[in-house]
């Protein structure tokens, strides 16, 4: 539960700063998104239950939803989906290496650009969005993708961290997979 | 045990994914409204995000202003190069102007003086160990001027050509104790001999009766046939009376001779050559041809 909330509050916090600092440095298109980089972690570090991974990614895209001005729910829905996503994926990929977290940040806020994209453009008349804007945001899909990727290795960083200092709080001296999730299976040339 | 767990994950899973299903259904039956926990949340977050935003903000600052300093660094090197480009050029200009200045009073005095006359140019100083002026050398040798011939400036009178040597001749000038120069008082006419004092002084010893204060302007007469009539010579600065009925006038010469970069010899004023001191008659100045 610590741990959750740790993680639930470093996200808000890096949530603002980044958008202070888009702020301070007028940038608007090419900000990274945090939040992404927070879910891909959950799910791949494999630390805690699935349902607290789930419950901060719908937490985390909830203050993406207040943050960005997006419909509420809309972010909510597609960091949860992604999350469920990455978890799934994280029992037969384990990427290693700051390239290949950093792609699957990247990949990641890709998929939850487009499943936001989704959702608003079904729901588009519902809430009374134009559709033509929606398609522009497409366009620079790929900008918000490069500075996720960009951003990844510091906050990978960041969330270790504070994972290892909470386990050293709790007392624990080395991580491990938790019991209620199977442990990865080495793959074997068959 | 276990499959009880997947059950409640699977039954948490669904009502999670739930929670934005509902507040997507809330957005859409009221898109602009926020519910009281939407604003709990804003309000605790907003003193949260206004202190990092003011962070963000000091570090953009920092890195704004650090960049700004780098660029105005590099602008400062360029403007200094601009400005070291400017002055050499100021300094060749205040040069041109100087020489213009030069030119235009060697103008004005080719209007002052009616007789022929050559510029000459100083290129060479004798001081005292007072730096007092002792001396002027001249650029023109004896293709040019004769010794004797009157020297002045724009602002007075110099001298007399003493010596010329090839391409150079040397200068007395009138506070030389050599020298002596026909004057008179320029407000009563009163005429007598400025003598050279050395230094930067001279005397002319007149009469007591004449009524000569300090400050009198002292000009040449012309009576010595060698320096041009009304010319400036220099000022009154005391009269010291002397025994017999006679006093003498220091007289403080209107040229500065330490400021001199060109004068101007009378060709008019040249003596007539003595046939005894020289046998062989030496070669006509050409100064003295026309001007062309």
């Amino acid at each position: 539960m610590l741990r959750a909330l740790t993680l639930l509050a470093a996200g808000w916090i890096l949530l603002a700063a980044v958008a202070g600092l888009g702020h301070s440095l007028s940038v608007t298109v090419m900000l990274p998104a945090t939040s992404a980089v927070l879910i891909t972690y959950l799910a791949y570090e494999r630390e805690g239950a699935l349902p607290v991974g789930l419950a901060l990614a719908v937490a985390l895209g909830y203050l993406e939803d207040l943050h960005q001005g997006t419909p509420r729910g809309a972010l909510s829905l597609a960091y949860a989906l992604t999350y469920l996503v990455l978890a799934w994926t994280s029992l037969r990929l384990a990427p290693s290496g700051l390239l290949a977290r950093s792609l699957a940040a990247g990949l990641a806020i890709l998929a939850v650009d487009l499943l936001t994209y989704l959702t608003l453009t079904l729901l588009a008349d519902p809430l009374g969005i134009a559709r033509g804007g929606l398609a522009e945001g497409l366009r620079v899909l790929h900008w918000h993708a490069l500075a996720t990727v960009l951003a990844t290795p510091p906050i990978w960083s960041m969330l270790a961290g504070i994972d290892g200092a909470l386990r050293r709080i709790g007392g624990q001296t080395s991580p491990g997979p938790t019991l209620d999730r199977p442990p990865l299976i080495p793959w074997k040339r068959p | 045990m276990a499959g009880a767990r997947n059950l409640r994950d699977i039954l948490l899973v669904a009502l999670l994914l739930g929670v934005p299903v509902l507040l997507l259904r809330a957005a859409t039956q009221d898109p602009g409204a926020l519910g009281p926990f939407d604003r709990a949340v804003r309000r605790i977050g907003a003193p949260l995000e206004a202190g990092l935003s003011y962070a963000a903000t000091a570090v953009g600052t920092f890195f704004e202003r650090w960049v700004a300093q780098a660029r105005m660094q590099d602008q400062n090197a360029q403007l200094a190069a601009e400005n070291r480009l400017l002055r050499l050029r100021i300094r060749e200009l205040m040069g041109v102007d100087e020489e213009n200045r030069e030119l235009r009073r060697s103008l004005q005095m080719r209007d002052k003086v009616s007789e022929d006359m050559l510029a000459a140019e100083v290129t060479g100083v004798e001081q005292s160990p007072f730096f007092r002026v002792l001396k002027l050398v001249l650029d023109r040798g004896d293709r040019y001027v004769r010794s004797g011939m009157a020297v002045l400036a724009d602002t007075g009178v110099v001298g007399r050509v003493d010596r010329v040597v090839d391409d150079r001749s040397d200068v007395l000038l009138i506070t030389d104790p050599r020298s002596k120069v026909a004057i008179e008082v320029a407000r009563t006419r009163s005429a007598g001999i400025l003598e050279g004092g050395g230094e930067d002084r001279c005397y002319v010893v007149l009469a007591a009766e004449q009524p000569i204060e300090v400050g009198d302007l002292i000009q040449t007469s012309g009576a010595d046939d060698i320096f041009p009539r009304g010319h400036p010579v220099g000022q009154v600065i005391a009269v010291e009376p002397l025994v017999g009925d006679q006093q003498r006038l220091i007289v403080l010469p209107s040229v500065r001779f330490d400021r001199l970069d060109m004068v101007w010899v009378i060709l008019a004023s040249a003596p007539a050559p003595d046939a005894q001191a020289a046998p062989a008659k030496p070669p006509l100045a050409r100064g003295l041809g026309p001007i062309r």
